[in-house]
């Protein structure tokens, strides 16, 4: 496969599968010190009309950038993230969770810097609308 | 009193600074998965998406104003986005400065978008900007 340094539009990222499960949210709430507990407790999620705990957003924002990231190797070349969260992440309680499908395709190359547009999938769903991220590929 | 097209421009005195450790690198990068490599060691970086963490505390400000009875347990996080500058790294004293950059009263409802500047000795090294909804129960009061 070639350098990411070589990308040119249409370039795609080798994909990611996340699997998504309580404990994952669990240790984020910790990590991120979001403890809203639509992320861990069915009973709150219930209280807002949702069938399940759902992932926090940003969870599923900073592990889609994985794509990119290990794409490049370097967080540090990451220059701009855009997400709308569309869609929540359902997480089930069980040992298998869920999984979210993503994938990355360079739609810029401009003055050494790639706009990569991303998307997450769940299922049919889509998670994250128009998400996109600009990186240094120089 | 709650917040409206009024409030667009205000902004807070800056955080008490956040100094980044090396541990809470290390603890968020495993809570988002996969190679450490970058995030661990003598050259470690934050991973881009730590700036949430410091974004979102900064928040609190706003959700602690009077004026705007903005609440997080009624809030719904539309879209976001960061721009870096240069990754966060452990030792840096983290300073957060929040705007109230648009708000959209839609009924009960208001899109509130929401800027934070993150700065280091000075300098701002990361940008975000959140979109974020809230709803008012009917007959609220603050």
């Amino acid at each position: 496969m070639s350098d990411f340094t070589d990308c040119t539009v249409g370039t795609e990222l080798p994909p990611l599968e996340l699997t998504f499960t309580r404990a994952d949210l669990v240790r984020y709430a910790g990590a991120s010190g979001d403890f809203n507990p639509i992320h861990w407790s069915d009973r709150a999620a219930a209280e807002l009309g949702l069938d399940s705990v759902i992932a926090h957003g940003l969870l599923t924002m900073g592990r889609a950038l994985r794509v990119v990231t290990d794409w490049v190797g370097d967080p540090a070349r990451v220059r701009s993230y855009f997400v709308r969260f569309t869609k929540p992440v359902a997480v089930p309680d069980t040992d298998e969770g869920v999984v979210v499908r993503v994938t990355g395709t360079v739609t810029a190359v401009d003055d050494g810097v790639a706009t990569v547009a991303i998307e997450a999938v769940c299922g049919e769903t889509k998670v994250l609308g128009a998400a996109k991220a600009e990186v240094s590929v120089a | 009193m709650r917040i409206s097209e009024a409030h667009v421009g205000r902004t807070y005195p800056p955080s008490e600074p956040y100094l980044v450790s090396r541990e809470k690198i290390a603890e968020f990068a495993a809570a988002i998965g996969g190679d450490d490599a970058p995030y661990t060691g003598p050259d470690a970086v934050a991973p881009p998406t730590f700036a949430a963490v410091l974004a979102a505390r900064a928040w609190q400000s706003m959700f602690a104003d009077p004026e705007l009875d903005v609440a997080l347990h009624r809030t719904i996080h539309g879209d976001q986005r960061f721009t870096w500058m240069r990754p966060l790294r452990a030792g840096d004293e983290v300073v957060a400065t929040l705007g109230i950059q648009s708000v959209r009263m839609r009924g009960r409802s208001a899109i509130i978008g929401v800027g934070v500047e993150l700065a280091v000795d000075g300098e701002v090294v990361c940008t975000s900007t959140s979109t974020l909804f809230q709803t008012w129960p009917e007959e609220a009061s603050a």
